[in-house]
């Protein structure tokens, strides 16, 4: 008889939730950024603009408007700008609506 | 489009019989509408036996008269455009349409003369699932919020990095 077979009788249990445990790939996955709105200035988003190879980053005066939904989690913006945009770690971005993906991050880091 | 009160009623009505009937048996076709085919493995390693989609009650189908669900791929190449929405009335009711990685959502190809730039300008999506490629985990999840299984996570999120607290003095 099949080893799970016998484990599932003995739980009572054929089914597992989801995720039945952490998945141990989930920590080396490509997420999209996370950013420290202290350490963003206008120019250095504006560079992170113009290497971003999607629509998912755009400034509006202050202000980082980022689409998660457009992102593809490339890692350039966090390539131009290492200090100021980290990995969010998170990839279960699933959404019932659209706009709910598209984030407004302060730009509060001091101008040169 | 803004939903009007009595759409946002039977939205929530749909939404609950959507729940009721797709929870635990779910049909799913895929449709790949100008993908680099990334996405389609991803889909296909959730029926490998690490992800299992078939414990969950979730099935593929070859057919769109048998599917539930559609979940697209792609950025809707206009090409494709007739065969979408052929795909798509086939479906019995009710229906639901997953627009799947940044292609779908509008994230990589812009619109011109021979893409629409995402899906939801030919199909009316119901959720959308970010990632280049969604990895399985993310696919998922999303077929879990689809059915109403699991809570979506992307309105709490902010994607300020955690040792930041937003507006905090600076």
């Amino acid at each position: 008889m099949p080893v799970w077979f016998v484990r599932g009788l003995r739980r009572g249990v054929v089914t597992t939730r989801y995720p039945a445990r952490p998945d141990s790939s989930a920590a080396s996955l490509p997420t999209p950024p996370a950013f420290r709105p202290r350490e963003l200035t206008c120019e250095l988003v504006d560079r992170m603009i113009a290497v971003c190879p999607g629509p998912a980053l755009r400034r509006s005066d202050k202000t980082l408007v980022f689409d998660a939904g457009a992102c593809t989690a490339c890692g350039w913006c966090a390539r131009v700008a290492p200090g100021a945009v980290a990995s969010s770690g998170e990839f279960e971005l699933a959404a019932t609506d659209r706009s709910a993906l598209v984030k407004t991050i302060p730009i509060l880091g001091e101008q040169q | 489009m803004k939903p009007t009160p009595d759409a946002a009623v039977t939205a929530e009505k749909l939404r609950e019989q959507i729940a009721a009937q797709f929870g635990r048996s779910l049909h799913i076709r895929t449709l790949d509408t100008g993908s680099c085919a990334v996405c389609e493995q991803e889909i296909r390693l959730l029926a490998a036996p690490h992800y299992d989609l078939h414990r969950l009650g979730f099935f593929f189908t070859p057919a769109p008269r048998h599917a539930d669900l559609l979940l697209v791929t792609g950025p809707m190449v206009r090409a494709f455009e007739l065969a979408a929405r052929k795909a798509y009335e086939a479906m019995p009711g009710p229906k639901v349409v997953v627009a799947t990685g940044a292609c779908a959502l509008g994230g990589v190809y812009r619109a011109d003369p021979f893409v629409h730039g995402e899906v939801e300008a030919v199909l009316p999506v119901d959720v959308w699932i970010p990632g280049c490629p969604p990895s399985p985990l993310a696919l998922l999840h999303g077929l879990g919020v689809a059915v109403g299984r699991l809570a979506e996570k992307t309105p709490g999120l902010t994607f300020i990095a955690a040792d930041e607290i937003p507006g905090d003095g600076a």
